[in-house]
């Protein structure tokens, strides 16, 4: 509970500032190692999104902070305050889960009220906050039916209400809208992002879609493995990333083995392109966007061997010697598009070859 | 009033009954079934306790003597709540068991070995009950292993005779013999509890004990009361175990049945039983609400 009174070793003013801290946390399972020496820190107010695909620690590292997994090592403070050692329920914490957890013996109105009741939050003014909360998330009308007589998407942001009705520090959410199909998915991304402004709470998201991690986040942190591989906005993380992994992991990407000095890059067929800095062995990333494509007069040639029509763009697949698998180039233009079997030449700006380390 | 217009034509009464019947035909087993190995044998009870012994005999004389003989011998009527209070505690110390184990068993016992363990809690049906009950008799006799343990470890000196013979003991056994109908019965609901909700209490701001008295119990509360029943019910109505291990001192309602048939008290004996099967009923009838949970929560 946030009115908790600090001990003076559990305190720390410098780390008053930040929402939240992870300091060196280490989590084993056994031999297993889920999360090895993790430091985060987490602004306080920020949407934060853990991005990673499935067993990379994220969901290990939201557990860790609502205190359903206690860390081998390391230590995890909130606002100031060191709180690895409290139990769930006395930290400035709370959970949206996965699977909603919804009490169903309980209406929507007792489900909202039920944190408030456990602090003993006198009646009159849990109810208030209690219809406060349902008409954050549009569910005013929705009080007394139970659980099961609503949709998903309306359990979900029951689910969000009951979490915010305590007014925590940070809110957590563990891949809320995995169980929803995708329009609903969309609808719901926006809402928890209006929700976010007018809280001001900081949320913590784990999710291992890209899309939903990138349409909400003020920051994304794109974990494997047990480690942050690359902390940043959005638009930092697509634009610059910092290893091939993130690079795969969001967006398309394409791929190329090079050998990189003052500025070009020699690619495996000989010919040379220009890219970012950095010098001798590397892996040149260009995304499809990015690429040019045209008859002839660029930096790579190659044969259309696939062209596919995705709405708002054309996607279109160049076979080249410079690369094991085809080029994806994303083309907006429709009159632009080749047709298959055209020979083409491909370039780019400098600025869009991003080279990185070469390990996978 | 207006008389409706143009009624159909009706069946001839005869045929009309006929496909009445003929709906019902289904029911015929059941019913034969139902009413030879039940109602019947209920209804000679139900008239021998209003029926007469006289020299071990049976006069069709309609009175309410069984009934009120039983109540103005002291003795039985203390033998009366005894069995109560017998059946309260060993159900409620056999479920107070119970539950932290099929607890244990659905939330924290991988699903490969949850079958092997509730084989073992099952294992002991394919003995005779007797013979479980009777093997208690050389764990707690005098010459028993409990004895036999204390005085090698030099606790006494001489066998006791405490554990045996005494309410205790009768409770001991009971116990034992009704925990796997609580366990099965709690697991079987405990099965299919989402998890998940106890953690979601807790991060709301509930103990685990205010997690699971909130949010789990009201949600198993059919389970519960089947448990219950199944394991009060049939300790009501229990007399081998009394006669086996309880002596004089751990007599039960149902060994005065046992006593009055085997006197040829027919008419005091069928008395008794109905007081119980009553009481039973009575309880049934009580609960009937809370086992109806086919349309809970609105689902």
């Amino acid at each position: 509970m946030t009115t908790t009174v600090p001990t003076p070793i559990d305190t720390d003013p410098a780390a008053a500032t930040a929402g939240i801290q992870l300091r060196g946390v280490v989590k084993r399972y056994g031999a297993q190692v889920a999360l090895r020496g993790l430091e985060l820190e987490i602004r306080d107010g920020e949407f934060f999104c853990l991005l990673g695909p499935s067993g990379c620690g994220k969901t290990t590292t939201l557990n860790l902070i609502g205190g359903f997994v206690a860390p081998s090592e390391g230590e995890i403070w909130i606002r100031g305050q060191r709180i690895d050692t409290l139990p769930p329920h006395r930290r400035p914490v709370n959970t949206v889960f996965q699977s909603y957890a919804l009490f169903p013996h309980m209406n929507v109105r007792d489900n909202v009220r039920f944190g408030l009741k456990m602090d003993r939050v006198p009646r009159a003014d849990s109810t208030r906050r209690v219809d406060e909360s349902l008409a954050l998330v549009g569910l005013e009308d929705f009080g007394d039916r139970m659980p099961a007589q609503l949709s998903g998407g309306q359990q979900q942001r029951v689910a969000v209400a009951r979490a915010l009705v305590k007014r925590p520090a940070v809110l957590l959410l563990d891949e809320p809208l995995g169980a929803l199909d995708l329009k609903l998915r969309q609808r719901l991304q926006i809402e928890l992002a209006q929700i976010h402004r007018g809280v001001g709470t900081t949320f913590v998201y784990v999710t291992h879609d890209q899309e939903e991690a990138m349409s909400m986040a003020d920051r994304i942190a794109v974990m494997n493995d047990g480690r942050v591989e690359q902390l940043g906005t959005p638009e930092e993380v697509y634009r610059r990333p910092s290893s091939r992994f993130v690079a795969d992991f969001i967006g398309d990407s394409n791929f190329f083995s090079a050998t990189v000095d003052g500025g070009i890059a020699a690619l495996v067929d000989g010919s040379r392109v220009p890219c970012g800095a950095g010098s001798g062995g590397a892996v040149l990333m260009v995304r499809p966007e990015a690429i040019r494509i045209d008859a002839g007069g660029g930096s790579i040639s190659g044969r259309v061997v696939q062209t596919s029509f995705l709405g708002s763009f054309v996607r279109v697949a160049v076979e080249t010697a410079a690369s094991e698998a085809p080029v994806i180039v994303a083309i907006h233009d429709e009159a632009a598009v080749p047709q298959v079997g055209d020979g083409v030449s491909l370039r780019w700006h400098a600025a869009d070859g991003i080279v990185l380390e070469d390990r996978e | 009033m207006t008389v409706a217009a143009a009624e159909p034509p009706r069946a001839p009464l005869a045929q009309r009954l006929g496909t009445h019947l003929a709906s019902y035909g289904g029911f015929i087993p059941a019913i034969v079934l139902l009413g030879l190995f039940f109602l019947v044998p209920l209804g000679i009870v139900v008239c021998y306790s209003f029926w007469e012994t006289i020299d071990y005999s049976v006069v069709h004389h309609w009175t309410l003597d069984n009934y009120h003989y039983f109540f103005s011998v002291s003795a039985y009527v203390t033998t009366m709540w005894a069995t109560l209070w017998v059946a309260l505690v060993s159900t409620a110390i056999a479920i107070g068991l119970a539950f932290p184990f099929a607890y244990w068993l659905s939330r924290y016992v991988p699903r490969r070995l949850r079958l092997p363990l509730l084989v073992l809690v099952i294992v002991p049906f394919w003995t005779s009950y007797l013979l479980r009950v009777y093997s208690w008799l050389t764990i707690l006799g005098e010459k028993g292993v409990l004895n036999r343990l204390l005085q090698w470890t030099g606790i006494t000196h001489h066998p006791l005779s405490v554990f045996l013979y005494d309410r205790p003991a009768v409770i001991l056994v009971l116990v034992y013999l009704y925990f796997p109908f609580g366990a099965l019965t709690l697991y079987s609901s405990l099965e299919r509890f989402d998890w998940n909700q106890l953690r979601a209490a807790m991060d709301l701001g509930a103990s685990p004990l205010q997690a699971i008295v909130r949010i789990l119990v009201p949600q198993i509360r059919p389970g519960l009361i089947t448990a219950i029943i199944f394991v009060f019910i049939p300790i009501l109505g229990e007399y081998l175990t009394p006669q086996i291990v309880g002596g004089t001192g751990g007599v039960m309602i149902g060994n005065l049945i046992v006593n009055f048939f085997q006197a040829a008290e027919y008419t005091r004996g069928a008395a008794v039983s109905l007081l119980i099967a009553a009481f039973i009923v009575g309880l049934l009838a009580v609960f009937r609400k809370s086992l109806s949970s086919a349309d809970a929560y609105g689902a």
